[in-house]
């Protein structure tokens, strides 16, 4: 019977049910969002504020809209971790990201092999968020980080060969990720509605 | 009568099983609370899609046991259940898992 028991599929069990909400989603699309807009405001350099503030939005909302709901769980603190390190991962790449849209606008003085990650910015930038998507994807154990990755690859790659502005894709990557964030939450919480009796339903009193 | 006893003879010791957690529902708690940190009670319920009074009855063994901590706490005027496996649990649950794979081997195909 325990050999049946799949610890490593009760895990990943765990974290999907924890992640169904799509605010992981949401948040990622904020700062893949915002990102965007600034660029269009010829502001990238405060891109990595709002990647400050779509995590501060993703634990508030967790703690407002999805603990009510199924409950808090502590995960491992290896994973805690390794969630930490994606966190500053991403904060970096945005912040360096800035930089270079800074330099860009300053106009000169850029080293070589900035230059030529310049030229193929398309591809540097996919490939960079394709790499968090699965980090993070392997990281938490949700597999539609996957697809987000391949999603993101074949947006950049395709960019990179269209020449369209950088920001159109950000955006439209970040609109197709927020929708589908919301179509999760949507069905998170007619899933899970809160509990009548205002009650949190975590007390573990119940049945006693 | 012999060949029974003879055949009792031939068996292999078979490990005797932590009756705390030999019981499908029980294992169940165990096996989730064994790869998280902490949970709270809701969460453990969802994931175990056990009733809350047969949860609640089961986890109150386990903590006769001395296998899962119950921690009862109010955070922000609401209050949590948080659960944990205690050393001793997560031990017991890694024999046990040693035990049934024991057993498992040694059963004839």
């Amino acid at each position: 019977m325990a050999e049946k028991i799949d610890l490593k599929e009760i895990e990943r069990k765990a974290y999907t049910s924890y992640h169904q909400d799509g605010l992981i989603d949401i948040s990622i699309s904020i700062i893949v969002l915002t990102f965007g807009t600034m660029m269009v405001l010829d502001m990238a350099w405060m891109g990595g504020i709002f990647a400050v503030i779509g995590i501060s939005i993703y634990a508030a909302a967790k703690k407002t809209l999805t603990v009510p709901r199924i409950g808090f769980v502590k995960f491992a603190s290896y994973r805690v971790k390794a969630m930490q390190a994606i966190v500053i991962e991403v904060l970096s790449l945005f912040m360096l990201l800035g930089v270079v849209a800074f330099m860009q606008s300053e106009g000169g003085g850029t080293p070589s092999w900035l230059l030529f990650a310049f030229e193929n910015h398309m591809l540097v930038i996919g490939v960079s968020v394709a790499v968090s998507f699965c980090a993070a994807g392997y990281t938490f154990r949700i597999r539609r980080m996957y697809a987000y990755a391949l999603l993101t690859l074949t947006m950049f790659v395709t960019g990179h060969f269209l020449n369209y502005p950088l920001h159109y894709y950000l955006i439209s990557l970040g609109t197709l990720i927020l929708l589908f964030g919301l179509a999760m939450l949507i069905r998170f919480i007619s899933r899970y509605p809160l509990s009548t009796t205002g009650s949190t339903g975590d007390s573990g009193n119940e049945g006693q | 009568m012999k060949d029974n006893k003879s055949r009792d003879d031939e068996l292999p010791s078979i490990p005797k099983l932590d009756k705390a957690i030999h019981e499908p529902a029980r294992l169940m708690i165990m096996a989730h609370l064994f790869v998280v940190e902490s949970a709270g009670f809701l969460f453990l319920q969802r994931q175990t899609q056990m009733t809350p009074g047969n949860l609640s009855a089961h986890l109150s063994k386990l903590e006769d046991a001395g296998y899962v901590e119950i921690t009862k706490e109010f955070i922000e005027r609401k209050p949590h259940t948080a659960l944990a496996l205690t050393k001793k649990g997560r031990d017991a649950f890694k024999q046990y898992r040693r035990d049934i794979k024991q057993i498992a081997d040694r059963l004839p195909e």
